[in-house]
Protein backbone atom coordinates (compact mmCIF):
# COMPACT_ATOMS: atom_id res chain seq x y z
CA UNK A 1 0.00 0.00 0.00
CA UNK A 2 0.99 3.24 -1.01
CA UNK A 3 1.18 6.57 1.94
CA UNK A 4 0.79 9.98 0.26
CA UNK A 5 2.68 12.82 1.83
CA UNK A 6 3.33 16.70 1.14
CA UNK A 7 5.97 18.44 2.00
CA UNK A 8 6.66 22.39 2.03
CA UNK A 9 9.74 24.14 2.01
CA UNK A 10 11.31 27.62 2.71
CA UNK A 11 12.39 27.96 -0.66
CA UNK A 12 11.18 26.70 -3.96
CA UNK A 13 14.82 25.76 -4.59
CA UNK A 14 14.56 23.26 -1.38
CA UNK A 15 11.69 22.11 -3.01
CA UNK A 16 13.13 20.90 -6.12
CA UNK A 17 16.26 19.56 -4.52
CA UNK A 18 14.04 17.26 -2.18
CA UNK A 19 11.62 16.70 -5.35
CA UNK A 20 14.96 15.05 -7.12
CA UNK A 21 16.00 13.30 -4.30
CA UNK A 22 12.65 11.36 -4.03
CA UNK A 23 12.64 10.69 -7.81
CA UNK A 24 16.42 9.32 -7.78
CA UNK A 25 15.26 6.93 -4.83
CA UNK A 26 12.65 5.99 -7.12
CA UNK A 27 9.64 7.22 -6.02
CA UNK A 28 6.56 8.46 -7.43
CA UNK A 29 6.76 12.31 -6.47
CA UNK A 30 6.22 15.76 -8.06
CA UNK A 31 6.29 19.29 -7.55
CA UNK A 32 3.15 21.64 -7.02
CA UNK A 33 1.72 24.55 -5.50
CA UNK A 34 0.99 24.80 -1.39
CA UNK A 35 -2.08 23.70 -0.42
CA UNK A 36 -4.01 26.92 0.88
CA UNK A 37 -5.24 24.52 3.69
CA UNK A 38 -1.53 23.83 4.90
CA UNK A 39 -0.04 27.20 4.58
CA UNK A 40 -0.76 30.74 3.36
CA UNK A 41 2.55 30.35 1.70
CA UNK A 42 2.56 30.66 -2.07
CA UNK A 43 5.49 28.22 -2.71
CA UNK A 44 6.41 25.27 -4.25
CA UNK A 45 5.25 21.90 -2.22
CA UNK A 46 6.58 18.24 -2.94
CA UNK A 47 3.66 15.45 -3.16
CA UNK A 48 4.95 12.15 -2.49
CA UNK A 49 4.22 8.24 -2.00
CA UNK A 50 6.08 5.82 -0.08
CA UNK A 51 5.52 2.18 0.29
CA UNK A 52 4.04 1.03 3.83
CA UNK A 53 6.56 -1.08 5.13
CA UNK A 54 4.30 -2.35 7.92
CA UNK A 55 6.61 -0.17 10.08
CA UNK A 56 4.10 2.28 12.15
CA UNK A 57 5.66 5.49 10.46
CA UNK A 58 7.76 4.20 6.73
CA UNK A 59 9.20 7.55 6.30
CA UNK A 60 12.96 8.57 7.07
CA UNK A 61 13.60 11.93 6.53
CA UNK A 62 17.02 13.45 6.14
CA UNK A 63 17.12 17.09 5.74
CA UNK A 64 20.61 18.17 5.89
CA UNK A 65 20.01 21.91 4.25
CA UNK A 66 17.01 22.74 6.70
CA UNK A 67 14.78 23.45 4.15
CA UNK A 68 11.78 21.43 5.00
CA UNK A 69 8.91 23.52 6.39
CA UNK A 70 7.17 20.41 7.22
CA UNK A 71 5.71 16.93 6.32
CA UNK A 72 2.37 15.65 6.40
CA UNK A 73 0.35 12.74 5.78
CA UNK A 74 -2.61 12.84 3.71
CA UNK A 75 -5.24 10.65 5.41
CA UNK A 76 -8.66 10.99 4.19
CA UNK A 77 -9.56 14.31 3.65
CA UNK A 78 -6.94 15.95 6.74
CA UNK A 79 -3.33 15.97 7.22
CA UNK A 80 -1.67 14.58 9.90
CA UNK A 81 2.14 16.01 10.38
CA UNK A 82 4.95 13.88 10.13
CA UNK A 83 7.79 16.08 10.33
CA UNK A 84 7.66 19.73 11.67
CA UNK A 85 11.25 21.04 13.14
CA UNK A 86 11.73 23.30 15.88
CA UNK A 87 13.84 26.52 14.89
CA UNK B 1 -6.72 19.88 0.33
CA UNK B 2 -9.50 21.03 -2.31
CA UNK B 3 -8.35 22.92 -5.34
CA UNK B 4 -11.66 23.27 -6.39
CA UNK B 5 -12.59 25.13 -3.55
CA UNK B 6 -9.59 27.03 -3.59
CA UNK B 7 -10.43 28.26 -7.40
CA UNK B 8 -13.94 28.92 -6.60
CA UNK B 9 -13.03 31.03 -3.38
CA UNK B 10 -10.20 33.07 -5.50
CA UNK B 11 -12.55 33.26 -8.05
CA UNK B 12 -14.93 35.22 -6.05
CA UNK B 13 -12.38 37.05 -4.45
CA UNK B 14 -11.19 38.35 -7.58
CA UNK B 15 -14.63 39.52 -8.92
CA UNK B 16 -15.23 41.31 -5.49
CA UNK B 17 -12.09 42.75 -6.18
CA UNK B 18 -12.63 44.38 -9.78
CA UNK B 19 -15.85 45.47 -8.50
CA UNK B 20 -14.13 47.52 -5.94
CA UNK B 21 -11.03 48.76 -8.46
CA UNK B 22 -14.08 49.66 -10.79
CA UNK B 23 -15.72 51.62 -7.35
CA UNK B 24 -13.01 53.93 -6.47
CA UNK B 25 -12.64 55.22 -9.88
CA UNK B 26 -16.45 56.21 -9.65
CA UNK B 27 -15.54 57.64 -6.16
CA UNK B 28 -12.56 59.54 -7.16
CA UNK B 29 -9.92 57.86 -8.18
CA UNK B 30 -8.15 58.09 -11.33
CA UNK B 31 -8.85 56.48 -14.88
CA UNK B 32 -8.12 52.58 -14.99
CA UNK B 33 -6.22 53.20 -11.35
CA UNK B 34 -8.90 51.67 -8.97
CA UNK B 35 -5.98 49.94 -7.03
CA UNK B 36 -1.91 50.54 -8.09
CA UNK B 37 0.74 49.36 -5.86
CA UNK B 38 3.43 51.05 -8.21
CA UNK B 39 1.18 54.24 -8.61
CA UNK B 40 -0.17 54.30 -4.80
CA UNK B 41 3.49 53.67 -3.11
CA UNK B 42 4.87 56.28 -5.98
CA UNK B 43 2.14 59.00 -4.05
CA UNK B 44 3.12 57.71 -0.44
CA UNK B 45 6.80 58.84 -1.76
CA UNK B 46 5.34 62.13 -2.79
CA UNK B 47 3.14 62.33 0.52
CA UNK B 48 6.15 62.12 2.47
CA UNK B 49 8.52 64.36 0.41
CA UNK B 50 10.80 61.76 -0.67
CA UNK B 51 10.33 63.10 -4.45
CA UNK B 52 8.86 66.76 -5.79
CA UNK B 53 6.82 65.83 -8.35
CA UNK B 54 3.78 67.93 -7.52
CA UNK B 55 1.55 66.01 -9.39
CA UNK B 56 1.89 62.62 -7.55
CA UNK B 57 1.71 63.54 -3.65
CA UNK B 58 -0.53 61.95 -1.97
CA UNK B 59 -0.30 59.02 1.55
CA UNK B 60 -2.88 56.66 -0.05
CA UNK B 61 -5.03 54.43 2.30
CA UNK B 62 -5.51 51.90 -0.04
CA UNK B 63 -1.72 50.28 0.50
CA UNK B 64 -2.50 51.48 4.25
CA UNK B 65 -5.44 49.33 4.01
CA UNK B 66 -3.57 46.25 1.85
CA UNK B 67 -0.82 46.32 4.97
CA UNK B 68 -3.27 46.17 7.99
CA UNK B 69 -6.15 44.03 6.14
CA UNK B 70 -3.87 40.65 5.59
CA UNK B 71 -2.47 41.58 9.08
CA UNK B 72 -5.63 41.28 10.61
CA UNK B 73 -7.29 38.25 8.47
CA UNK B 74 -4.05 36.74 9.44
CA UNK B 75 -3.56 37.07 13.10
CA UNK B 76 -7.43 35.94 13.10
CA UNK B 77 -6.53 32.58 11.57
CA UNK B 78 -3.49 31.70 13.27
CA UNK B 79 -1.17 32.73 9.93
CA UNK B 80 0.70 35.82 11.25
CA UNK B 81 4.25 34.73 11.11
CA UNK B 82 7.03 37.02 11.52
CA UNK B 83 10.09 35.68 9.66
CA UNK B 84 12.62 37.15 7.40
CA UNK B 85 16.32 36.76 6.59
CA UNK B 86 16.43 36.05 3.43
CA UNK B 87 18.60 38.08 1.22
CA UNK B 88 17.09 41.06 2.40
CA UNK B 89 19.36 43.60 0.54
CA UNK B 90 19.31 42.18 -2.24
CA UNK B 91 15.66 42.22 -2.44
CA UNK B 92 15.70 46.04 -1.72
CA UNK B 93 17.64 46.34 -4.75
CA UNK B 94 15.04 43.64 -6.95
CA UNK B 95 12.12 45.71 -5.81
CA UNK B 96 14.02 49.37 -6.28
CA UNK B 97 14.11 47.97 -10.00
CA UNK B 98 10.69 46.38 -10.20
CA UNK B 99 9.36 49.82 -9.32
CA UNK B 100 11.95 51.06 -12.41
CA UNK B 101 9.99 48.92 -14.71
CA UNK B 102 6.25 49.73 -13.64
CA UNK B 103 6.81 53.25 -13.65
CA UNK B 104 8.10 53.07 -17.55
CA UNK B 105 5.09 51.14 -17.90
CA UNK B 106 3.12 53.66 -15.90
CA UNK B 107 1.22 50.81 -13.64
CA UNK B 108 1.92 47.27 -11.27
CA UNK B 109 0.58 43.78 -12.49
CA UNK B 110 -3.25 45.06 -11.02
CA UNK B 111 -3.37 48.42 -12.59
CA UNK B 112 -2.02 46.62 -15.94
CA UNK B 113 -5.11 44.10 -15.51
CA UNK B 114 -7.13 46.84 -14.73
CA UNK B 115 -5.96 48.97 -17.84
CA UNK B 116 -6.82 45.86 -20.33
CA UNK B 117 -10.33 45.83 -18.37
CA UNK B 118 -10.80 49.49 -19.52
CA UNK B 119 -9.54 49.09 -23.24
CA UNK B 120 -6.31 49.98 -23.00
CA UNK B 121 -4.07 48.19 -25.78
CA UNK B 122 -1.03 49.56 -24.44
CA UNK B 123 -1.73 47.01 -21.60
CA UNK B 124 -1.28 43.89 -23.62
CA UNK B 125 2.15 45.37 -24.85
CA UNK B 126 2.47 45.26 -21.37
CA UNK B 127 1.16 41.73 -20.55
CA UNK B 128 3.15 40.42 -22.98
CA UNK B 129 6.64 41.79 -21.71
CA UNK B 130 5.49 40.79 -18.04
CA UNK B 131 4.82 37.19 -19.14
CA UNK B 132 8.59 37.18 -20.75
CA UNK B 133 9.54 38.84 -17.13
CA UNK B 134 8.27 35.97 -15.54
CA UNK B 135 9.50 33.02 -17.58
CA UNK B 136 12.96 34.16 -17.47
CA UNK B 137 12.22 34.15 -14.25
CA UNK B 138 10.49 30.79 -14.16
CA UNK B 139 14.21 29.58 -16.49
CA UNK B 140 16.42 30.87 -13.42
CA UNK B 141 14.04 28.92 -10.90
CA UNK B 142 14.14 25.82 -12.73
CA UNK B 143 17.62 25.96 -12.68
CA UNK B 144 17.87 26.71 -8.77
CA UNK B 145 17.87 29.93 -8.33
CA UNK B 146 17.40 30.89 -4.28
CA UNK B 147 17.96 33.99 -2.04
CA UNK B 148 18.15 31.61 1.03
CA UNK B 149 15.03 30.40 3.24
CA UNK B 150 14.13 32.61 5.89
CA UNK B 151 13.80 32.54 9.56
CA UNK B 152 11.56 32.72 12.41
CA UNK B 153 11.73 36.24 13.81
CA UNK B 154 10.99 38.59 16.52
CA UNK B 155 7.65 39.86 17.25
CA UNK B 156 8.77 43.60 16.44
CA UNK B 157 10.13 42.21 13.21
CA UNK B 158 6.71 41.40 11.71
CA UNK B 159 4.63 44.06 13.11
CA UNK B 160 7.45 46.92 11.69
CA UNK B 161 5.81 47.45 8.68
CA UNK B 162 1.84 47.59 9.63
CA UNK B 163 3.02 50.10 12.33
CA UNK B 164 4.80 52.39 10.24
CA UNK B 165 1.42 52.04 7.81
CA UNK B 166 -0.62 53.32 10.98
CA UNK B 167 1.83 55.97 11.61
CA UNK B 168 0.78 57.25 7.40
CA UNK B 169 -2.89 56.95 8.41
CA UNK B 170 -2.41 59.44 10.96
CA UNK B 171 0.03 61.44 9.03
CA UNK B 172 -3.04 61.40 5.97
CA UNK B 173 -5.80 62.38 8.95
CA UNK B 174 -3.76 64.77 10.68
CA UNK B 175 -2.08 66.38 7.85
CA UNK B 176 0.78 67.90 9.38
CA UNK B 177 2.92 70.60 7.30
CA UNK B 178 5.38 68.67 6.41
CA UNK B 179 3.37 66.31 4.54
CA UNK B 180 2.53 67.18 0.57
CA UNK B 181 -0.45 66.67 -1.01
CA UNK B 182 -1.06 67.42 -4.83
CA UNK B 183 -3.48 70.46 -5.95
CA UNK B 184 -4.09 69.37 -9.57
CA UNK B 185 -2.86 66.06 -11.25
CA UNK B 186 -3.21 62.29 -10.54
CA UNK B 187 -2.44 62.94 -6.52
CA UNK B 188 -5.62 65.32 -6.28
CA UNK B 189 -7.96 62.38 -7.84
CA UNK B 190 -8.84 60.02 -5.00
CA UNK B 191 -11.71 58.45 -3.15
CA UNK B 192 -12.62 59.66 0.51
CA UNK B 193 -9.80 58.50 3.08
CA UNK B 194 -13.01 55.92 4.14
CA UNK B 195 -13.66 54.65 1.32
CA UNK B 196 -10.16 53.95 0.04
CA UNK B 197 -8.75 52.76 3.56
CA UNK B 198 -12.17 50.13 3.57
CA UNK B 199 -11.33 49.22 0.27
CA UNK B 200 -7.68 48.27 1.12
CA UNK B 201 -8.91 46.63 3.63
CA UNK B 202 -11.06 44.27 2.14
CA UNK B 203 -8.82 43.46 -0.79
CA UNK B 204 -6.18 42.98 1.70
CA UNK B 205 -7.75 40.36 3.41
CA UNK B 206 -9.25 38.62 0.43
CA UNK B 207 -5.61 38.28 -0.75
CA UNK B 208 -4.52 37.12 2.29
CA UNK B 209 -7.17 34.23 2.54
CA UNK B 210 -6.50 33.28 -1.30
CA UNK B 211 -2.64 33.78 -2.12
CA UNK B 212 -3.89 36.32 -4.85
CA UNK B 213 -0.79 36.95 -7.17
CA UNK B 214 -0.60 37.80 -10.77
CA UNK B 215 3.01 36.54 -10.87
CA UNK B 216 2.36 33.42 -9.03
CA UNK B 217 -0.10 33.25 -11.26
CA UNK B 218 1.80 32.58 -14.72
CA UNK B 219 4.59 31.11 -12.68
CA UNK B 220 2.44 28.27 -11.39
CA UNK B 221 1.04 27.84 -14.94
CA UNK B 222 4.45 27.33 -16.57
CA UNK B 223 5.37 25.52 -13.60
CA UNK B 224 3.01 22.76 -12.37
CA UNK B 225 0.14 24.02 -15.16
CA UNK B 226 -1.44 24.99 -12.60
CA UNK B 227 -4.22 28.12 -13.22
CA UNK B 228 -6.01 28.55 -10.10
CA UNK B 229 -3.65 32.33 -8.96
CA UNK B 230 -4.54 33.01 -12.89
CA UNK B 231 -8.33 32.51 -11.96
CA UNK B 232 -8.32 35.21 -9.87
CA UNK B 233 -6.91 37.85 -11.96
CA UNK B 234 -8.94 36.84 -14.91
CA UNK B 235 -12.42 37.20 -12.41
CA UNK B 236 -10.82 40.69 -11.55
CA UNK B 237 -10.64 41.55 -15.41
CA UNK B 238 -13.86 40.28 -16.02
CA UNK B 239 -15.75 42.17 -13.04
CA UNK B 240 -13.63 45.43 -14.04
CA UNK B 241 -14.52 45.07 -17.45
CA UNK B 242 -18.04 44.70 -17.05
CA UNK B 243 -18.24 47.63 -14.67
CA UNK B 244 -15.96 50.00 -16.84
CA UNK B 245 -18.75 49.09 -19.57
CA UNK B 246 -21.92 49.82 -17.79
CA UNK B 247 -20.18 53.09 -16.05
CA UNK B 248 -19.09 54.04 -19.80
CA UNK B 249 -15.43 54.22 -18.77
CA UNK B 250 -14.31 52.00 -21.23
CA UNK B 251 -12.54 53.37 -24.73
CA UNK B 252 -10.52 50.80 -26.65
CA UNK B 253 -7.38 51.34 -28.70
CA UNK B 254 -3.90 52.68 -27.65
CA UNK B 255 -4.39 56.70 -28.10
CA UNK B 256 -5.34 59.16 -25.32
CA UNK B 257 -5.77 56.17 -22.42
CA UNK B 258 -5.60 57.44 -19.22
CA UNK B 259 -2.09 57.72 -17.58
CA UNK B 260 -0.39 55.82 -20.24
CA UNK B 261 1.60 56.44 -23.36
CA UNK B 262 1.96 54.78 -26.37
CA UNK B 263 5.78 53.51 -26.83
CA UNK B 264 5.28 49.82 -27.24
CA UNK B 265 9.04 48.86 -26.83
CA UNK B 266 9.44 50.83 -23.45
CA UNK B 267 5.70 49.42 -22.00
CA UNK B 268 7.20 45.79 -23.34
CA UNK B 269 10.78 46.18 -21.42
CA UNK B 270 9.08 47.97 -18.89
CA UNK B 271 7.08 45.13 -17.87
CA UNK B 272 9.67 42.47 -18.60
CA UNK B 273 11.91 44.25 -16.08
CA UNK B 274 8.75 43.74 -13.68
CA UNK B 275 7.63 40.49 -14.51
CA UNK B 276 11.59 39.13 -13.85
CA UNK B 277 12.01 41.11 -10.73
CA UNK B 278 8.65 40.00 -9.49
CA UNK B 279 9.73 36.41 -10.05
CA UNK B 280 12.98 37.09 -8.22
CA UNK B 281 11.13 38.45 -5.31
CA UNK B 282 8.34 35.48 -5.15
CA UNK B 283 5.32 37.81 -5.93
CA UNK B 284 3.96 41.16 -7.51
CA UNK B 285 4.07 43.79 -5.37
CA UNK B 286 0.35 43.35 -4.06
CA UNK B 287 1.53 39.52 -2.70
CA UNK B 288 4.85 41.66 -0.76
CA UNK B 289 2.16 44.09 0.72
CA UNK B 290 0.21 41.11 1.68
CA UNK B 291 3.18 38.86 3.08
CA UNK B 292 4.42 42.22 4.71
CA UNK B 293 1.25 42.52 6.84
CA UNK B 294 1.31 38.40 7.36
CA UNK B 295 4.86 39.55 9.57
CA UNK B 296 7.15 39.01 6.39
CA UNK B 297 10.04 40.98 7.02
CA UNK B 298 11.37 40.28 3.78
CA UNK B 299 8.34 41.36 2.34
CA UNK B 300 8.16 44.62 4.42
CA UNK B 301 12.11 45.44 2.97
CA UNK B 302 10.72 45.10 -0.40
CA UNK B 303 8.28 47.30 0.35
CA UNK B 304 10.96 49.82 1.26
CA UNK B 305 12.88 49.10 -2.33
CA UNK B 306 9.58 50.09 -3.97
CA UNK B 307 9.64 53.30 -1.77
CA UNK B 308 13.02 54.31 -2.57
CA UNK B 309 12.91 53.12 -6.05
CA UNK B 310 9.64 55.62 -6.81
CA UNK B 311 11.25 58.35 -4.86
CA UNK B 312 14.45 57.85 -7.08
CA UNK B 313 12.32 57.89 -10.38
CA UNK B 314 10.86 61.40 -10.11
CA UNK B 315 13.92 62.49 -8.74
CA UNK B 316 15.88 61.92 -11.58
CA UNK B 317 13.59 61.80 -14.39
CA UNK B 318 13.05 58.02 -14.51
CA UNK B 319 9.72 57.88 -14.56
CA UNK B 320 7.65 57.68 -17.81
CA UNK B 321 4.50 59.79 -18.54
CA UNK B 322 1.66 60.64 -20.84
CA UNK B 323 4.24 62.00 -23.25
CA UNK B 324 6.13 58.92 -23.28
CA UNK B 325 9.13 57.36 -21.89
CA UNK B 326 11.96 59.86 -20.86
CA UNK B 327 16.01 59.42 -22.22
CA UNK B 328 16.84 58.62 -18.46
CA UNK B 329 14.19 56.37 -17.90
CA UNK B 330 15.50 53.93 -20.81
CA UNK B 331 19.11 53.80 -19.33
CA UNK B 332 17.40 52.87 -16.00
CA UNK B 333 15.20 50.05 -17.48
CA UNK B 334 18.55 48.60 -19.56
CA UNK B 335 20.44 48.91 -16.21
CA UNK B 336 17.94 47.65 -14.63
CA UNK B 337 17.49 44.29 -16.87
CA UNK B 338 21.33 43.95 -16.75
CA UNK B 339 21.84 44.06 -12.43
CA UNK B 340 18.63 41.64 -12.42
CA UNK B 341 19.83 39.42 -14.52
CA UNK B 342 23.39 39.69 -13.19
CA UNK B 343 21.85 38.82 -9.59
CA UNK B 344 19.74 36.32 -10.94
CA UNK B 345 22.67 34.33 -12.42
CA UNK B 346 24.56 34.86 -9.14
CA UNK B 347 22.43 33.04 -7.07
CA UNK B 348 21.45 30.49 -9.98
CA UNK B 349 25.00 29.37 -11.06
CA UNK B 350 27.15 31.27 -8.54
CA UNK B 351 26.64 28.55 -5.88
CA UNK B 352 27.44 25.00 -7.64
CA UNK B 353 29.29 24.19 -4.06
CA UNK B 354 25.30 24.33 -2.04
CA UNK B 355 23.54 22.24 -4.95
CA UNK B 356 24.95 18.87 -4.30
Amino acid sequence: MLREYIATFHSHFGAARFHKEKVKEGKKAYLQPVPRDLSSSCGTAVHFYVEDNGKSEPLSIKDPHGEIEQIVEIVGHSYKVCYAPLE
Amino acid sequence: MNFKAERIHIAIAGGIIGIISVALVLLGNPANMGFCLACFIRDTAGGLGLHRAEAVQYIRPEVIGLVLGAMILSMARGEFAPRGGSAPVTRFFIAFFVMVGALMFLGCPFRMVLRLAGGDLNAVVGLIGFVVGIAAGVFFLKNGYSLKRTYKQTMVEGLSLPIVQLVLLILLVSAPAFIFFTAEGPGAKHAAVIYSLGAGLIVGALAQYTRLCMVGGFRDIILFREPKLLIGFCMIFLTALIGNLIFGKFHLGFADQPVAHTDSLWNFLGMVLAGLGCTMLGGCPLRQMVMAGEGNADSAVSYLGLLVGAAFCHNFGLAASGKGPTPNGKIAVIIGLVVLVCIAFMNTFGKKEERS
